[in-house]
């Protein structure tokens, strides 16, 4: 593995200047577009959030979780009772939430990640279920199905993030920094255990590595970008309900995580653009949104499961490839 | 503190619906038992069961008798579909389980979606085969339909147990669940048997589904409740055996009723998934085996 001090130059221009660049580029596009871009492009850095964080436990660890969600809505709900109805500072109450939701993944994560196979993705899938059906009944504390609103914007102090745009902003800076801790866990001797297990389970018990913990402190992560992602969202739009968190969210964020390639660092930034500029694309076909992200997933999974990027590998190119691949999903 | 009367309810509710909710499980052994594959999308056919009954009901205006009986091939034809379009591609290719599980669970979103888009997403019912009930047995109401529910599920477990037994057909399933390659090796044409396990599959849902929608009420969203208290149902049986999942059904009906009537209805969902919970993290091979298993030591 090359640690970041041996990085040659242009593999430092090619995986980290240039999609910082994009990044960046594409923010600034949006600065300068009407309201309704500076949303959806808010919405892709939220998600991508997400997904960088299941990317983290399926890409990397290869592992499967289908309730993520949980986690998300944890997050949301935390960040709009906390900072909606008890007027706490925004990012403490989304740095609360956050704990919170990574307690809760180390306290669920444990019995749940000793299953195998249909019954790990089965239980998962129970706990963004769960989630789910307590948002809508504890009305007490979540109001059911009429949501949360009135949720503060995004700020620190005296200084609130009044627009849309500012707050794109700090989105923006969420997420690269995001982005930058998955890349710096990936890269230390964490990561490097994660791929093992990703590769072979036995393997890596035989090496010492102590399968059940690692797997574990991947949830945990995992659970809390989701998190973060969630309170993100609950400031931005400033209104939560069940259904932001609901099974639809598992589809598109899996969507967005095998069309930008599953396992890569940029991979789930570009799914997650790509996934919410194509309603835009598709004008007329906005009821039909579902049915056709769900379409795209299962034909992604049919023909291409590592990803449209895994499609580029296929791509015959002069050089041999340098970087090992990161692992991929079992 | 509820009384005997409303606790005898329950327990007949419960079994009500616990028998649908093994019938579901079967379901998930049928195909599981063929091809190694959970699908997650077997609620769907429950729900499709339910809402394509009631539309050639009211919009054709069929006899229920003819709507019930039309519905089931209308949905087993759905399970092929699903076979052919989603599942067979990915099972050729050797596809990772789950990848198939996602895409079961995307074909589930994608189904329900197209439901609210033809039928809309208005909850609806249509009325009880038999009308006039319910039957009083002193203060304790017996719906008709709960009488329609029994008989109709125990024919289904019947004529499965003749199916599996006596056909050749049926024996080659059996055959598949206890060795793939073993199956292939003696000629039995192991892909096409996943064709006829969605199928079965499909329509054993659709029955469900045609038999509960006159006790609660149908809408495009009752996939996944159903679908999850299926599996449950399915894995306290032990995953794999018909009659143990029946069995785990109406234990889990049961299990649910009494937990109305002591928690509120709100909650009853919660329950479930935690009874799944706490089943799976207890008994990773069902609780039957479980039992079978600390027996023989």
């Amino acid at each position: 593995m090359t640690s970041p001090a041996t990085t040659s130059t242009s593999r430092w221009a090619r995986g980290v200047v240039l999609p910082v660049a994009a990044v960046l580029a594409v923010m600034v596009f949006a600065l300068n577009s009407s309201g309704y871009v500076v949303t959806v492009i808010g919405f892709a850095a939220i998600y991508a959030i997400f997904v960088t964080g299941l990317n983290f436990f399926m890409g990397y660890t290869g592992q499967a979780s289908f309730g993520q969600n949980a986690f998300a809505a944890l997050g949301g709900y935390g960040s709009a009772i906390l900072s909606g109805n008890y007027y706490w500072d925004p990012l403490l109450a989304l740095v609360v939430s956050m704990a919170f939701a990574g307690v809760v993944a180390a306290i669920v994560g444990y019995p749940t990640l000793k299953l195998r196979g249909h019954y790990l993705a089965m239980a998962t899938f129970a706990l963004g279920l769960i989630t789910y059906e307590i948002s809508i009944e504890w009305t007490g504390l979540t109001s059911g199905y009429m949501g949360i609103s009135g949720i503060p914007p995004l700020g620190v102090g005296r200084y609130e993030l009044g627009t849309e745009k500012q707050m794109l902003v700090a989105l923006t800076a969420f997420l690269l920094l995001g982005v930058w801790i998955s890349t710096r866990l990936r890269d230390s001797r964490f990561g490097r255990a994660l791929r093992a297990i990703a590769g072979s389970e036995p393997a890596a018990q035989a090496l010492g590595i102590n399968v059940a913990r690692y797997k574990l402190m991947a949830f945990v992560v995992a659970a809390l970008y989701a998190s973060c992602a969630g309170s993100l969202f609950a400031h931005f739009v400033g209104f939560i309900s069940p259904e932001v968190f609901g099974g639809a969210m598992v589809i598109q964020s899996f969507t967005m995580l095998f069309l930008g390639g599953i396992g890569t660092t940029w991979g789930p930034v570009i799914g997650a653009l790509m996934v919410l500029m194509l309603p835009e694309f598709l004008r007329g076909l906005k009821e039909l949104q579902d049915v056709v992200y769900s379409c795209v997933l299962v034909m992604i999974l049919i023909f291409a499961p590592k990803g449209l990027a895994g499609l580029v590998a296929l791509i015959p190119t002069r050089r041999a490839p340098a970087a090992p691949r990161p692992a991929e999903a079992k | 503190m509820p009384d005997l009367v409303q606790f005898a309810q329950s327990l007949v509710n419960g079994v009500g619906v616990g028998l649908i909710y093994g019938l579901v499980g079967i379901g998930f052994c049928v195909i599981y038992n063929a091809s190694g594959i959970v699908n997650f999308a077997q609620g769907v056919f429950v729900m499709l069961g339910g809402m394509v009954c009631h539309a050639l009901l009211s919009k054709l205006g069929l006899p229920m008798i003819v709507a019930a009986v039309l519905t089931v091939p209308i949905v087993a034809l759905a399970g092929l579909a699903i076979e052919f379009l989603v599942v067979r591609p990915m099972w050729d290719r050797g596809a990772a389980l789950f990848a198939i599980i996602l895409a079961t669970l995307a074909t589930q979103i994608a189904i329900e979606r197209l439901t609210i888009l033809t039928l809309g997403d208005q909850p609806r019912t249509y009325p009880e085969f038999t009308l006039g009930g319910p039957l009083k047995l002193g203060s304790i109401a017996i719906s008709y339909q709960l009488f329609w529910i029994l008989g109709c599920g125990s024919l289904m477990v019947v004529l499965l147990w003749l199916f599996f037994t006596r056909t050749t057909a049926g024996r080659a399933l059996r055959a598949c669940s206890q060795n793939r390659e073993a199956a292939a090796l003696l000629g039995i044409p192991v892909s096409r048997m996943l064709m006829l396990s969605f199928a079965l599959s499909a329509g054993l849902g659709a029955v469900a589904g045609i038999l509960v929608t006159p006790m609660q009420v149908t809408a495009y969203n009752i996939g996944t409740p159903f679908g999850v208290n299926g599996f449950i149902a399915a894995i306290i049986g032990g995953f794999g055996s018909a009659a143990g999942a029946l069995a785990g059904g109406v234990l889990l009906g049961v299990l649910q009723a009494l937990a109305i009537v002591l928690l509120g209805a709100g909650f009853k969902n919660v329950a479930a998934l935690s009874v799944l919970l706490i089943v799976l993290f207890l008994f990773p091979s069902g609780i039957f085996a479980a039992l079978q298993g600390s027996k023989g030591h």
